[in-house]
């Protein structure tokens, strides 16, 4: 469990996270939103207490994270995928930090399988790929077995194999009952990870909701429908998640159900169809339009 | 969430201790080339430099006659004290160069203890590594120099005590090394401050015509080691309580305000 209470993160006159209030909860995969540079990374580091808010507070396990006798059991942290010094072996990076927290060598060793460098742990990191170094981060941020995972985009970088393999790993540890915190700058990917979303831009809080509504609430389910019986169609279709619009005479778009419902109804109902098209707004879309929508109300405030 | 509960119970398991942490850094020293590789120069040119000194060494020549009989053969020192800093400085600044600092500063959040378990580290190693090259490089220049007016034994009075000495002034060194990398944070700015202000501000403080220069740059941690690597105290230097004294100020204070920021400044 992660709660955020009025973050705010200011350097001078920039305010890079702005009051921002949130909880992350056990058992699901949370996606954090937001374009480059909307704050997550300074949100995911005032977390875990490498960056001191300039006011509000954020907890772990009902306390700061640096109050915790053994912070790694508590959180495991994936940063920069560069945390590393580039002459250890992959071994001994971790060996060096299961030390401080007095985790055995055979944890280490559990690690390095699980991630798949037990190949390579030998190895200077300076000559580890990209897909590897995250591979190491990973490793490093399961060390202490923790109840919670915070990682700053996992995928970025990572070969398809790679990419599914996170998507994998991160569904099963929300599934063990963790809580996973994952920041993207991608909605598809958050999409088919995530089931909770909380999406910022400019360091605000602009959605705290679920992947399900936010697809429903996002013209993602729009279906195009073209019918001489516009009017009775519309009637048919009325139920209270449904919402139906017509832009022109004739034509209807209809959210909240998809094209086998409206087709089996106007079939059932002898309703002519000449088009049923179901709109591919992606995510993608509704969650630039999101962001570009705040980025804009931002800047209109700070003009008056 | 609950099958991970006993994580916070006071179980005998996975914790954070100042011990722990200590364990940690001793091995991150050891895991890098770079400290096998500074410590062998270090140890390779001190002792060739007493060698070379005691092999060239003549008695009776003018202007050898003030010549500390045990000082001159630590000659090789004035290298290895930049390399034993530049140890102290990559210890900590090459953590935020390459960015392991932040998987450091996630595995001990409290971050005090790690920079105090690098100065541990840091003292044990240096005084251990270079006491033992002091000594084999008295033995082997004085090897040379039977018969002559630098004649010593070291078991000849105060020679032992100043061997100590320079060894402990060569891990103050060190010790202000890694202070300042915490404090600069840069690999570099780290070395640049340390040679300038350990060895170039002394030297350009006495060039101006007044003792009272002369006499703070004596307590400047350079010529306090210096002054530490002499067998007969000389105005040249400050005697060996002083200087002991002006070491440990400074290295404590570069430590303090180094650990002071360490807890205030965001990683």
């Amino acid at each position: 469990m992660i709660a955020a209470t009025e973050l705010t993160k200011r350097y001078g006159d920039k305010t890079v996270v702005s009051d921002l209030t949130f909880t992350v909860r056990p058992g699901t995969v949370t996606g954090f939103l937001g374009p480059n540079g909307a704050g997550k990374s300074t949100t995911m580091r005032m977390i875990l207490g490498l960056d001191s808010p300039t006011h509000g507070t954020a907890t772990v396990g009902d306390r700061p994270y640096a109050a915790h006798r053994a912070p790694l059991q508590e959180v495991g942290a994936l940063l920069e995928a560069r945390s590393v010094h580039p002459g250890r072996t992959a071994y001994h990076h971790l060996r060096a930090l299961a030390l401080t927290h007095g985790i055995p060598r055979g944890r280490v060793a559990h690690v390095l399988d699980l991630t798949g460098l037990t190949d390579v742990a030998g190895r200077r990191v300076k000559g580890f790929s990209l897909g590897m170094g995250q591979r190491l981060g990973i490793a490093a941020a399961l060390l202490g077995d923790p109840a919670t995972l915070i990682l700053d985009e996992p995928v970025n970088g990572l070969d398809p194999e790679g990419v599914l393999w996170i998507r994998t790993l991160l569904k099963s540890l929300a599934a063990e009952g963790r809580t996973v915190f994952v920041s993207s700058h991608l909605m598809s990917e958050m999409a088919l990870t995530a089931e909770h979303l909380i999406i910022i831009g400019r360091g605000r809080l602009l959605a705290d909701t679920t992947v399900d509504t936010f697809v429903r609430e996002s013209g993602a389910g729009t279906v195009k429908v073209v019918t001489p019986e516009a009017g009775r169609l519309t009637q048919l279709l009325a139920a209270p998640h449904v919402d139906v619009s017509s832009s022109a005479s004739g034509t209807l778009d209809v959210r909240g159900t998809d094209a086998e419902h409206i087709g089996r109804t106007a079939a059932a109902h002898g309703i002519p169809l000449f088009e049923l098209t179901p709109h591919a707004a992606s995510l993608e879309e509704a969650f630039m339009d999101l962001t570009r929508d705040s980025l804009e109300y931002t800047a209109h405030l700070e003009q008056a | 969430m609950t099958t991970l509960a006993p994580a916070t119970a006071p179980a005998p398991g996975p914790a954070l201790s100042p011990a722990r942490v200590l364990h940690s850094e001793w091995h991150k020293l050891w895991t890098v080339r770079s400290t096998w590789i500074m410590l062998a120069a270090s140890t390779v040119l001190t002792i060739a430099g007493g060698i070379a000194i005691g092999a060239s060494y003549e008695s009776g020549q003018a202007a050898d006659f003030a010549l500390d009989p045990v000082q001159f053969l630590l000659f090789g020192t004035q290298f290895s004290q930049i390399i034993l800093a530049v140890v102290g400085v990559l210890f900590i600044a090459g953590e935020y160069s390459t960015g392991m600092v932040r998987s450091t500063m996630v595995a001990v959040p409290r971050r005090v203890p790690v920079l105090w378990s690098k100065a541990g580290v840091v003292a044990g190693v240096v005084f251990t590594t270079t006491l033992t090259t002091l000594v084999v490089t008295f033995t082997s220049g004085q090897l040379f120099l039977d018969g002559t007016d630098k004649e010593l034994s070291l078991t000849d009075r105060g020679v032992l005590g100043t061997l100590l000495g320079s060894a402990a002034g060569l891990t103050a060194l060190a010790l202000v090394g890694l202070g300042l990398g915490a404090l600069l944070r840069s690999v570099p700015g780290g070395i640049t401050a340390f040679i300038g202000g350990v060895t170039v501000l002394p030297e350009v403080l006495r060039m101006f015509p007044y003792d009272v220069l002369d006499s703070v740059a004596k307590y400047f941690p350079g010529r306090a080691t210096e002054g530490l690597m002499t067998l007969h105290d000389t105005p040249d230097y400050a005697t060996t309580g002083p200087a002991l004294l002006a070491l440990t100020l400074w290295t404590v204070a570069i430590l303090g305000t180094a650990t002071v920021l360490l807890r205030r400044r965001d990683v």
